[in-house]
């Protein structure tokens, strides 16, 4: 199991390759995501995907509310499940 | 009478011939056996790959019959939002006159989803997962209709080749076969429906759009056609067919030259469609 820090350094990683415009330390843990349009509504199928390789465990995505990728630390508090060292 | 107009009666007249009653058009067999093709072994999404090399024949086929479901669910997921997204448009002011083929429309879409689930439903008990989630947003005037039909057309027409290539190959099993075929040809209607109506609206707005709004349109539509495919390569498939890592073999099946060439020969009359009009840019990375 990952840590926490761990998750959220790949998060990020995968979150500006996906962009591939904003530069690693532009992208805050509270930068929203969604609404400055770093990652489009057509790309969270993909993220949606990293996030269950990075937890390792299939999201019912039926029962997601888009807010819950509001931005890295949104995403963090949703999804991931191993012990907090924050 | 407009082209639209004309076309919208032709093509109901056309429905009208060839209605089907969704619940004899199939047997139904009680069990499938699986040492069959329910999937064109060449549009198999790891096709090529050394995994897929890897499997024995017998393996192949299982695989084969889970991306018959995968093909079949995200035909659900995309008719789901289609049938809806038609219910509203019925006889409002934008669409009246086409009224009647819409009724139509929404009639064979709803079918289809009677072949697709019935299948998934008894053989694999399920349908796989939709991982779309859609983002609500603000709309200029005819863009919200605009983007609806692009965007059905789109998913239409890929699928269409798909069932094209599946119905004319005699490996497959006959359930899946005939599913094909006949979402097939309910599907040449509706592209032609497709293509008419999604230039009718530009032709009809796009003047009054501003050039961001074009801009973002055109950016959308070339991410809605990677999307749409991203959603052929499918990690549950790969965990139900006993593959390892089915992750990293989704990244790395998209990735595969021989799989690109697919996607780009498939998309291709769309691409050319879509370009002609302007309405994607020419960077699209399939
Ligand atoms: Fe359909
Ligand atoms: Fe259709």
């Amino acid at each position: 199991m990952k840590s926490e820090a761990e998750f959220r350094s790949e998060l990020r990683k995968w979150i500006v390759n996906k962009n591939g415009k904003i530069k690693a330390e532009d992208l805050k843990d509270d930068t929203a995501i969604i609404e400055q349009r770093i990652i489009s509504s057509l790309q969270l199928m993909d993220l949606i995907l990293e996030l269950e390789k990075l937890s390792e465990e299939a999201l019912d995505v039926e029962q997601l509310k888009p807010g819950v990728f509001k931005n890295i630390d949104s995403i963090c508090h949703n999804f991931y499940k191993g012990e907090s060292n924050a | 009478m407009s082209k639209l107009e004309e076309t919208s009666k032709k093509l109901s007249a056309a429905s009208c011939k060839s209605y089907q009653n969704p619940y004899e058009y199939l047997d139904w067999p009680e069990q499938l056996d699986r040492e069959q093709w329910f999937f064109s072994e060449e549009l198999i999404s790891i096709y090529g790959s050394p995994e897929y090399e890897s499997l024995s024949e017998s393996q192949k086929k299982q695989l084969s019959f889970f991306e018959a479901v995968n093909f079949f669910s995200l035909n659900i997921h995309g008719e789901k939002p289609l049938v809806e997204g038609l219910a509203r448009r019925l006889y409002s002011r934008e669409l009246k006159d086409y009224a009647d083929y819409l009724h139509h429309f929404l009639d064979e879409e709803n079918k289809h989803m009677i072949y697709f689930g019935g299948f998934c439903n008894r053989y694999a008990g399920k349908i796989y997962r939709d991982k779309k989630l859609q983002i609500p947003r603000d709309y200029e005037a005819g863009e919200e209709d605009f983007l609806f039909f692009a965007k059905v057309m789109i998913f239409e027409e890929i699928v269409d080749v798909y069932n094209l290539r599946m119905a004319a190959d005699e490996r497959l099993e006959n359930t899946s076969r005939k599913i094909n075929r006949i979402h097939h040809l309910d599907e040449a209607r509706h592209l032609v429906f497709g293509r008419q109506i999604t230039e009718h609206l530009y032709e009809k707005y796009s003047k009054e759009w501003c050039s961001e709004t074009i801009e973002r349109l055109r950016e959308y539509l070339g991410n809605y056609l990677v999307a749409t495919w991203k959603e052929y390569y499918n990690p549950d498939v790969y965990k139900d067919a006993g593959l390892n890592s089915p992750y990293e073999l989704m990244e790395r099946a998209w990735k595969s030259q021989d799989r690109i060439a697919l996607r780009q020969q498939v998309s291709a009359s769309l691409i050319k469609y879509l370009r002609e009009r302007n309405l994607i840019g020419e960077e699209i990375q399939l």
